[in-house]
């Protein structure tokens, strides 16, 4: 009950300081936190990547394995994404079965990945119809201070460009690294009282009622969408926020993605 | 993925409707006897059905909100409903689907008439062909008025895509699975308000631009139809009064 | 022919005179809406009566209750709402000499028995506290009927219309309470005649000259079982 009446109190601070034109942390509206991407820190991971957005931590390991292809793509590789909101990472994770929002952190992601086709799945076919690599993305979330989609999607891309293919593994042989042909980057932006804001931390997430991802490429085309949470958003608002994500992405690509 | 599929020919979809057709649409209301409000809803050959429970009492009593009603929103396929028979229970697609749905209605819903309770819609999907959580959002919307329940608005929903290079209206499967974008919207046609936005594949600005204008006009159709059987559900009601 | 009064679904628009909204309307931006889906009651205020939806007690309401649970020093009861209704058991012990005992509850008002009861309060926590009418036991043969609450002005009608010629021309005492729940006692035969009129009304809630057309129903149901009488006679 205690923390219920915080926050309201908080919601009714984050409105009143973004209608003065101020952030709760003294960022301008179109502002990202400090972002540091640290690679292939996990060694028995064949991917990795360490993604700190603020106070926003996110593991990202990628695996590889061989398996079978589905049947309705013989010839082509298997991605398989999943996120696990680790109850350390904030007092209201709880251990268990995925719930809706883990669910839905790795389905954005995974929509970037195969929509940009930054995977040629193609590649990844080891037998056609009886043996492909399977590339599992695992998200980890370790500490949550909002805008966990930016984060982790950025640490799967930056796991993804540094991915071995562990060929000795399983006695095979071909590519030693994953063939990455697309930087897919998302960009989260929230809406609080006709304001359109990048990177809501925790705060800012709580007190807004609209949330939405915008996942673009190199090429500047959209690969992915998402609007979550509980509120409505004008047409004229979703422009703003896709320009903002096409920009945004563009920065960050350039500044953390390019080997 | 072998031989190119086309899925324009001769400037017609397979199915032969034009870029910015809908598919038939057809809506039920109250064909559920114990559920308090529901609605039956096809969107070509999509069958769907919407039932409200509510509100009414929530448990666990933890999960109540002192201040308002929680709404619950459960998508779920039906085995058959699919080609290849889905297994029963809810999977990752039917949980990120029920997020987003639910997250469409609640910004109509006003929540505050009833707190401490619980308005629990469910959605079940008896036959599919792409475009199932918008004719489940379609569907919920009428059933949470049949059930009394206050709100703002309707909500309207339809997906547009990109297929053969060309921005189309309300996707089929065959056009969902091989085409190169697939984008559900809600809205209330009313404001013009956006409620769920969704998109996977390839978007350009414009044409993502081209596709929101497509599925909003189309909203606002599906919106004359769902208050016209809202509407005609009364003129029909009267039963055999008179001796 | 029957005439339809007007329907609407939320989000109609109603009219722009915002100082007459009233239930079932909300405002927003200088013009009101529906909130519900129901008919429009257009008089000194716009209201829209909805035809479906829950109950939810107000003070003063009197309601049928059930009781569904004995939890000392309250009787747990469903009123038919989503929230639950509580009596203390001083209401019950006011004309007693002795203090009603815990674990003695149940032989003053037990599991399942129907009351007729008044809403005395409902807090900001939506706890519903009730407190009995005189009569309050409803037993005996009798029949409990259950409509939307939304229908219960119709089965009433303006003024008492309704219910007083539902009254006479059925011969059954006929209580309606707020909650929907109404209970009815006569013989058998009366109590169907009833049943079968309460129905009537509550299915055509939403149209005009109802009060009419249940008056003929009942008039030529009369006239029909009098036929009857009258060739059973011959046959003897």
């Amino acid at each position: 009950m205690g923390f219920e009446i915080m926050e309201d109190i908080r919601k009714d601070y984050v409105y009143d300081l973004i209608g003065s034109g101020k952030r709760v942390d003294g960022r301008g509206f179109r502002e990202y936190r400090e972002i540091s991407v640290e690679r292939d820190l996990i060694k028995n991971a064949e991917g990795s990547a360490l993604v700190k957005i603020g106070d926003t931590v996110v593991l990202v390991g990628v695996k590889l394995e061989p398996g079978e292809p589905f049947p309705d793509a013989p010839n082509q590789g298997v991605i398989m994404t999943n996120a696990e909101l680790v109850p350390m990472a904030s007092p209201d994770f709880e251990p268990g079965p995925p719930d809706e929002n883990s669910v839905e952190l790795a389905r954005i992601v995974d929509r970037g990945i195969r929509g940009s086709e930054a995977i040629d799945l193609e590649k990844l076919c080891i037998e056609a119809g009886e043996k492909v690599w399977m590339v599992f993305i695992d998200i980890h979330v370790l500490d949550n201070d909002g805008n966990l989609v930016d984060a982790a999607a950025l640490g799967a891309i930056a796991s993804l460009l540094n991915t071995r293919i562990p060929n000795e593994k399983y006695g095979l042989t071909g590519e030693d690294v994953l063939p990455i042909r697309g930087t897919p980057v998302a960009v989260t932006t929230v809406e609080i009282g006709g304001n359109i804001l990048v990177d809501p931390n925790l705060y800012e997430e709580n007190a807004a009622a609209s949330k939405l991802t915008v996942i673009s490429n190199a090429a500047g085309a959209l690969n992915g969408m998402q609007k979550s949470g509980s509120g409505g958003l004008k047409v004229e608002e979703i422009a703003e926020m896709v320009d903002i994500g096409l920009e945004k992405a563009k920065e960050i690509r350039e500044k953390y993605l390019v080997t | 993925m072998g031989e190119e599929i086309k899925l324009i020919k001769d400037g017609k979809r397979l199915d032969g409707r034009g870029f910015e057709e809908l598919r038939p649409i057809k809506i039920e209301v109250g064909i559920l006897k114990r559920a308090d409000g529901s609605c039956y809803f096809e969107l070509g050959n999509n069958k769907v059905i919407a039932a409200v429970y509510g509100p009414r009492e929530m448990h666990p009593r933890h999960f109540q909100d002192a201040k308002m009603a929680v709404v619950k929103y459960r998508y779920n396929m039906a085995p058959f409903s699919v080609d290849d028979r889905k297994r029963p229970g809810p999977d990752r697609r039917s949980v990120e689907i029920s997020k987003v749905s639910r997250e469409a209605l609640d910004p109509v819903i006003i929540k505050e008439y009833y707190p401490k309770t619980a308005i629990d819609v469910y959605v079940e999907v008896l036959q599919s062909d792409a475009g199932t959580r918008t004719a489940g959002i379609n569907a919920a919307s009428v059933a949470l008025a049949a059930a009394g329940i206050p709100m703002r608005d309707l909500v309207s929903s339809i997906a547009v895509g990109k297929i053969d290079g060309e921005v189309v209206l309300d996707l089929s499967a065959a056009e969902d699975n091989y085409g190169e974008a697939d984008m559900p919207v809600a809205m209330v046609a009313r404001t013009n308000t956006i409620t769920m936005l969704q998109m996977d594949g390839q978007f350009s600005k414009e044409e993502f631009e081209r596709g929101l204008k497509l599925a909003t006009s189309a909203c606002r159709k599906i919106y004359e139809l769902q208050r016209t059987a809202l509407v005609e559900k009364y003129s029909e009601s009267v039963g055999e009064g008179e001796a | 022919m029957r005439s339809m009064y007007k329907v609407v679904v939320p989000g109609d628009f109603i009219t722009e005179e915002v100082n007459r909204a009233g239930e079932g309307t909300y405002v927003a931006d200088g013009r009101v809406y529906a909130m519900k889906y129901g008919i429009i009651d257009d008089k000194e205020e716009i209201k829209v009566v909805a035809l479906s939806g829950k109950y939810v007690p107000s003070r003063g309401d009197i309601v049928i209750g059930k009781i569904v649970e004995i939890s000392y020093p309250y009787w747990i009861i469903d009123i038919g709402s989503p929230y639950e209704a509580r009596l203390h058991l001083s209401e019950l012990a006011k004309g007693e000499e002795k203090r009603i005992e815990f674990g003695s509850m149940n032989k003053y008002l037990d599991l399942g028995d129907l009351v007729v009861a008044k809403v005395l309060n409902v807090d900001s926590m939506m706890r519903v506290d009730l407190a009995l009418k005189e009569e309050f036991k409803i037993g005996g043969r009798g029949r409990l009927l259950e409509i939307s609450h939304t229908k219960v002005p119709r089965v009433i009608g303006r003024s008492g219309s309704m219910i007083k010629m539902l009254k006479e021309k059925c011969n059954c005492f006929i209580f309606i309470a707020k909650n929907g729940r109404i209970w009815i006692k006569g013989s058998e035969d009366e109590m169907n005649l009833a049943s079968q009129v309460v129905l009537m009304i509550a299915n055509e809630a939403h149209t005009s000259g109802l009060t009419d057309r249940v008056a003929n129903f009942l008039d030529s149901f009369k006239r029909k079982k009098e036929e009857d009488k009258g060739k059973e006679w011959e046959k003897k």
